[in-house]
């Protein structure tokens, strides 16, 4: 049995978990919608889809949306189910069985994907009557679908190397609120060029600028590849390093 | 399987502790375990006997020296030796999110069966540990002792030649602690050498052929239960054979006033 085989079945324990605490999945969905909701009432008047170029004749729910998903994406509980493992010793029950080290990283992880395909989709298709629509059409949505999965995989593993290496649900939950900021030092309320010169720095050095344009670009431009290839560029960058990192913490895990 | 199933010789574990000190947890251990045997393993809170299990089972990287089980080095070839090694640690590794039985199937196939081959091994299992009937459960609505005997059965699913228990009645009420007695005597009897620590002397004296009392990371004896309470009566010039809970005291310095001091410091 290879690896891919291996992180599958744990993959699917990992998925059943989720489905067995809805508790943890809720507000995954609801947080997200309700900054959505939220952005989009504050400050749907000051952009009216008419009068801002931006926003591409669509209304400013569909400016908000990627924010929403990446936020979304950054609710992944893979770490703290991670920590449960270490902490009630499931963990070294995994690690003396003879599977790769890699799968047992990984199992958690393509749950992740799985369940960030399922809330993207369902985040897009809660905002389809509220003015929302993609421009790239079916296929952009499968974009759409694939760089939301994939960027919340890189945040678990970012998580899971924390859990790994703290040991604690404290400190991982703690690790949660260091990548938070990420999310807000971006373009979320207007294009990267209309913000203030030091907010734009942060958002020109900040990952997630990329993959919310790449987002963004796909809702309200159509297939722009030049931002769309930046966005799969940085997420793929970020998903070697953190998994490079998790598989080199289990293999030195004492 | 060569004729020794545990083999170790001169293992050393070192960590740095908080403070960035070297703490020498295991020094030079030497074992040698036959196949077929119940071999206990004692000593007192930190003595490193838990170590000493995580670095046989692979669990853990050893500083020094070398270690076979089953014939097979656990330091340059982890993933053959684990194929040999079932591991029941301290407190019953399980998931609590899973029924019985999704637990043993997901070990089966972990240990490389096949769907079909994974169920049925799992229902062997959950009819030779007695828990057929909460199969279906989840593990966090089971008691102590059936989440340890879940744990037994999860530790053979691949039919191990050496089975490591690490205090595997530590917590348990008189009851299960005799039924996980009786499910060690089976799984010995089906051939399986077992390696088993523990901090209850009776459980030794019940259970195992041959013991070694680990001391501050050294092995300060090693024999029967009965070699090592005559060596004492002949050392001591006793009148009366004594008990292994002597021989323990012996073996580690202490006295029943000081064992009795450590568990009140403990307690508070």
């Amino acid at each position: 049995m290879n690896t891919i085989s291996q992180a599958w079945i744990l993959g699917q324990r990992a998925l059943r978990e989720a489905l067995r605490t809805p508790e943890a999945t809720f507000p995954t969905l609801f947080i997200p919608l309700f900054f959505l909701v939220v952005n989009v009432g504050q400050a749907g008047n000051v952009f009216p889809s008419e009068t801002t170029p931006f926003l591409r004749g669509q209304s400013y729910a569909a400016f908000q949306l990627p924010s929403s998903i990446l936020l979304a994406a950054s609710f992944g509980s893979a770490a703290l189910y991670l920590v449960e493992d270490i902490e009630g010793g499931y963990f070294d029950k995994l690690r003396a069985t003879p599977i790769s080290r890699t799968a047992i990283v990984l199992g958690r992880l393509f749950a992740e994907a799985a369940k960030g395909v399922l809330i993207t989709l369902v985040m897009v298709l809660i905002a389809l009557p509220f003015g929302v629509h993609i421009e790239s059409g079916a296929l952009g949505l499968l974009l759409i679908v694939v760089i939301a999965s994939a960027w919340g995989v890189v945040f678990s593993a970012a998580m899971q190397l924390i859990a790994l290496k703290s040991r604690s649900a404290a400190a991982t939950q703690s690790g949660s609120m260091v990548f938070f900021p990420l999310l807000f030092l971006t373009p979320n309320f207007v294009p990267r060029e209309t913000l203030t010169r030091p907010m734009e720095i942060a958002a020109t050095i900040n990952p997630v600028t990329y993959v919310m344009e790449a987002l963004r670009s796909l809702i309200l431009d159509g297939f722009d590849w030049s931002r769309i290839g930046v966005g799969f560029a940085v997420v793929g960058v970020c998903a070697v390093l953190a998994i490079g990192a998790n598989v080199a913490m289990i293999r030195s895990y004492d | 399987m060569t004729t020794q199933a545990i083999e170790a010789e001169q293992l050393v574990k070192r960590f740095a502790n908080r403070a960035g000190d070297d703490v020498e947890a295991v020094r030079g251990v030497d074992l040698s375990v036959a196949a077929g045997e119940v071999f206990g393993f004692l000593g007192p809170n930190g003595a490193g006997k838990s170590t000493t299990v995580r670095m046989l089972t692979t669990l853990m990287s050893v500083t020094s020296g070398q270690a076979r089980v089953a014939g097979v080095d656990v330091v340059r070839r982890p993933d053959e030796a684990r194929r040999h090694i079932g591991v029941a640690l301290q407190e019953a590794g399980l998931d609590n999110r899973q029924t019985g039985r999704e637990l043993l199937v997901l070990q089966c196939r972990l240990f490389g069966m096949d769907g079909p081959t994974a169920a049925r091994r799992a229902d062997e299992l959950l009819e030779l540990v007695e828990l057929s009937d909460a199969a279906g459960r989840r593990v966090k609505t089971y008691s102590g002792g059936m989440k340890r005997r879940l744990d037994l059965a999860s530790a053979l699913v691949h039919e191990p030649d050496v089975l490591f228990l690490d205090e595997p009645t530590t917590g348990l009420d008189p009851a299960s602690r005799l039924t996980v007695w009786d499910e060690v005597r089976r799984i010995n009897a089906l051939g399986t050498t077992v390696f088993l620590t523990t901090q209850y002397l009776e459980e030794a004296d019940q259970l195992c052929g041959r013991i070694a009392i680990i001391d501050e990371g050294t092995i300060v004896r090693e024999g029967t239960p009965d070699e090592l309470k005559k060596e004492l009566k002949r050392r001591r010039k006793l009148r009366t054979v004594p008990t292994l809970d002597e021989v323990f005291l012996d073996a580690t310095g202490r006295t029943r006033e000081r064992v009795a001091g450590d568990v009140q410091e403990v307690t508070a």
